[in-house]
């Protein structure tokens, strides 16, 4: 164990794993202090499509005039959106997370492989967390935790889903 | 961990070039620097959200302990999902149901006191978490969905989780997930359409299931079974 | 015996999908030593491997990289 010359366990404090427990109680605990503080609870995706519309308009497309943003983009204003910031703040925290346990480290694409399996599947959850009002976050935690229906349908339908992708995995992307 | 390692397994030979212990320690160092740096500058992002948000200070300090915990826990959701079809292991898949477990039962509190005990005040706009339409849109869409993480290596969480370790497959992969959300969002006014797929209707257990009571049975029954399942599934598949 | 399993930059089920296929080949005794950067893998290989029964050690070799050593027992 590296220890600093004040005696803190430095590898104890900022590297050593948490057990999945710890976790959990702590994402209940967290998502429960967001919902009393914002009055909504987390979600992920909700935001993706005013991101893609935002970076379009950027680039010179005028999807504001799409029906699905309907001028909604000019409106668009980071901060004023919680899951904008939530959702920058979980990129931030793994990232602090790694630095301070000095295990950062970037991974380049090895594979030509790796990209198509980022493209069908970040699609494929694209498309099925708006059908589904809401991903793994929105939909699955954010029902479960408020006693609806639709969560627990997403439970079992997203479990069947990784049956699916395991063997699609297995396949043709190991 | 240390650096010069005295395992207890004997084995021939470095598999690369020991990096030397003070070059290590350098490299430590700095990323522990950088990580101090970027600390500091998310207290000024707090401060900088509160001038724009009420209450952008506490947003921005719990999206940051979000991505905090889930990296350190090595909390991944589509492994909870997909493990027990992969490798057997259902470790991530018990955590889930505890996350769930504790989460439903602290938002359970929050709604009893909005909604009162007999349901008198209920209304599910205002609830703790999201009480969303339920139909065969959300059995597709959960399913797309679980396919896509599998596929991915990541859920939405996982994806910004990892992009923030460094992975750069994860920029592909919320590139076409937002390209899919809005993709999405031109099929669903076709969906609500259909009567087959979209019904419009939330429901929530409580209404379902007569009261708290018959809900919190059903509910925390399902997650304590489900629990139980997942155990006795690692079980099952020990080799 | 002794094997080397490089997984480095492999997304997270992989180097432990490989490991297990590997490890079926190998008798009692035999050492595999599977290279990984992820750090969901820097816990469940471990993890199942010593649910397993294999002695399981991790050796840290670089920042966000391990080498995680297992004797098949």
């Amino acid at each position: 164990m590296e220890k600093s010359k004040k005696g803190i366990d430095l590898d104890s404090l900022l590297k050593k794993e948490w057990s999945y427990t710890t976790g959990a109680v702590l994402i209940a605990l967290l998502a429960t202090v967001l919902v009393l503080v914002v009055g909504k609870s987390w979600g992920v995706t909700g935001v993706f499509p005013f991101w893609g519309g935002v970076i379009l308009e950027k680039i010179g497309v005028n999807a504001d005039s799409w029906s699905i943003f309907n001028g909604k983009l000019s409106k668009f204003v980071f901060f004023k959106k919680f899951a904008n910031i939530t959702n920058v703040g979980i990129i931030i925290g793994a990232f602090i997370a790694s630095l301070l346990a000095a295990s950062f480290k970037i991974k380049m694409i090895k594979s030509f492989r790796q990209v198509v399996a980022a493209v069908i599947g970040g699609t494929l959850m694209g498309i099925g967390a708006t059908l589904a009002m809401g991903c793994n976050i929105g939909g699955l935690f954010s029902g479960i935790s408020a006693l609806s229906l639709h969560g627990w349908v997403y439970l079992v339908f997203i479990f069947l889903g990784a049956i699916v992708g395991s063997s699609i995995l297995k396949k043709w992307f190991m | 961990m240390s650096e010069t390692t005295q395992t207890k397994i004997k084995r021939t030979g470095r598999r690369r070039e020991a990096v030397k212990p003070e070059e290590r320690k350098k490299k430590q160092l700095i990323q522990r620097i950088i990580g101090v740096i970027a600390v500091i500058l998310v207290i000024f992002m707090a401060i900088f959200a509160q001038g724009i948000n009420q209450k952008g200070a506490f947003i921005v300090l719990i999206g940051v302990g979000f991505g905090y915990v889930l990296q350190r826990s090595r909390f991944c959701l589509t492994a909870a999902i997909r493990d027990p079809f992969l490798t057997g292991g259902t470790e991530l898949t018990k955590a889930l149901i505890i996350l769930l477990a504790v989460s439903s039962f602290l938002y359970m509190g929050i709604n009893m006191a909005k909604f009162g005990l007999g349901l008198e005040t209920l209304n599910l706009k205002l609830a703790a978490g999201y009480i969303k339409p339920v139909g065969l849109h959300t059995a597709i869409g959960a399913f797309l969905f679980g396919i896509g993480a599998v596929i991915a290596g990541g859920c939405a969480s996982g994806t910004l989780m990892r992009i923030g370790e460094g992975f750069t497959q994860q920029w592909i992969a919320i590139i076409f997930f937002v390209t899919g959300t809005i993709i999405g969002k031109f099929l669903m006014p076709i969906v609500k359409k259909s009567s087959v797929l979209y019904t419009g209707k939330a429901i929530f257990l409580p209404s379902l299931f007569g009261g708290w009571l018959g809900a919190v049975i059903v509910h925390f029954g399902l997650l304590f079974a489900l629990y139980i399942a997942a155990d006795k599934w690692s079980r099952r598949k020990q080799k | 015996m002794e094997k080397i399993l490089d997984c480095l930059g492999e997304a997270c089920p992989i180097p432990l999908v490989k490991a297990q296929k590997a490890l079926e080949e190998m008798a009692t005794g035999d050492i595999l030593i599977v290279g990984i950067d992820h750090s969901c893998a820097m816990k469940n290989l471990p993890d199942w491997a010593r649910e397993a029964g294999h002695n399981v050690e991790i050796d840290e070799i670089g920042e966000g990289e391990w080498d995680v050593v297992i004797e098949k027992s």
